[in-house]
């Protein structure tokens, strides 16, 4: 199969595959081809490879760029808080009647919270913060879903460049991450978001915009700018 | 839950350290903005974890799976932003077409930037530049045919890279 007869031949596959040989070097590449299927075999797969060049951008072959060092770090922490809030949530669950469950039960604990909400695709809610520094405005909607509650955030008025950290607490005050957005001026004032949380037991939604955070408890819609802003915005 | 399935922190770090970056490159490249990009790579990691006891490596590879959920993330992110000013986004479809090209194109660049420097010269000057293999080989200093043999080693390269990527058809 790999004999050093075809070597030559081999070689010449590449060119032929981009369609870079004379129409000479082609013929007699193609009658070797005819009677021998390694380099038949060879050819096509190297066709398989010269289809897809076309879909690269030879200006792009350059270094990628690499994410930033924190990221990383920022990720592990959203997960750590997540992990720490999710316990405390099953723990609440275990106490509820399932105590002393093997780790085994806890799964089908988890199920039976994810089948007992039951409110998947239930009806939107919509959350406005009310009493907000002027020219600020926030609002949401919230939407149950099977794996907790999805957020639509819309911000405007702070400072272009803000990250606004977003969190719905539960019941006993655990603040559960919804995730993070950064509010651009005039590009990204609407994120899509999401929490571990089932919206039937969410007392509250929070947002960490920057040094400021406004809440907005959810059964009454209301929202107070809890902390008075340590730094004023500059917009 | 299947065995390797993806429950702790640790697993989530090993899978940060293992294909972030490749995420991330991507993310910029489709949605070209480096700041979006972060906010589309932590989203991914935050959902593989929240739904890591679903992942099997027995049906695909945790890149694979990254990567489809970095798909849903970009979607969003789009949906958002179609959406916007209003929260509502009901009847707003981003279309999937311009992520799956822009992940094709990335992976063959990605494979590209793996390969070896005399062979991604070769072909981005033979193929990309449509230049004569002579006028190569003499720019290189070297003879025609090991600018031929390079193409053909270079094809073969990209090849086994892509398959390292878990590149399908």
């Amino acid at each position: 199969m790999k004999t050093d007869g075809c070597r030559h031949w081999k070689e010449e596959l590449g060119a032929y595959a981009l369609g870079h040989l004379s129409d000479e070097e082609r013929t007699s590449l193609e009658a070797h081809l005819e009677g021998c299927p390694a380099c038949r075999a060879e050819a096509d797969s190297l066709f398989a490879v010269s289809r897809l060049l076309p879909h690269a951008d030879p200006e792009r072959f350059g270094p990628a760029p690499q994410p930033p060092p924190e990221l990383g770090k920022r990720i592990a922490a959203t997960i750590g808080d997540e992990r720490r809030s999710k316990r405390r949530q099953r723990r609440l669950r275990l106490g509820l009647g399932f105590g002393g469950a093997a780790a085994a039960t806890a799964m089908a604990v988890l199920a039976i919270f994810v089948l007992s909400s039951g409110s998947e695709g239930g009806p939107e809610q919509r959350v406005a913060f009310r009493a907000l520094p002027s020219g600020i405005k926030i609002a949401a909607t919230l939407q149950p879903q099977a794996f907790g509650t999805e957020i639509h955030m819309y911000v405007k008025g702070i400072s272009s460049g803000t990250l606004c950290r977003v969190y719905m607490r539960g019941p006993g005050g655990d603040e559960v991450s919804a995730g993070t957005f950064r509010y651009r001026w005039g590009a990204d004032e609407s994120a899509v978001l999401s929490a571990a949380l089932d919206l039937s037991r969410a007392e509250a939604l929070v947002v960490h915009a920057g040094k400021r955070t406004f809440v907005a408890p959810l059964d009454r819609g209301e929202a107070t700018d809890s902390n008075a802003p340590q730094e004023e915005e500059s917009t | 839950m299947p065995p390797g399935a993806l429950t702790d922190e640790r697993d989530v770090r090993e899978a940060y350290s293992a294909h972030a970056s490749e995420l991330y490159g991507f993310a910029v490249r489709s949605l070209g903005d480096s700041g979006l990009a972060e906010e589309a790579v932590q989203e991914t990691f935050l959902r593989a974890w929240r739904a890591g006891e679903r992942f099997d490596p027995q049906i695909g590879s945790l890149r694979t799976w990254l990567f489809a959920i970095l798909r849903n993330v970009v979607i969003d992110l789009g949906r958002a932003r179609a959406a916007r000013p209003t929260v509502s986004d009901e009847g707003v479809e981003a279309s999937v077409e311009p992520f799956d090209e822009a992940l094709l194109s990335w992976q063959i660049e990605e494979a590209m930037r793996r390969i070896g420097d005399q062979h991604r010269r070769v072909l981005v000057e033979t193929y990309y530049r449509g230049r004569p293999y002579a006028e190569v080989a003499d720019e290189l200093g070297v003879p025609e045919g090991t600018v031929k043999s390079r193409v053909y080693y270079g094809l073969r390269a990209l090849r086994v890279v892509l398959e390292e990527m878990g590149y399908e058809d």
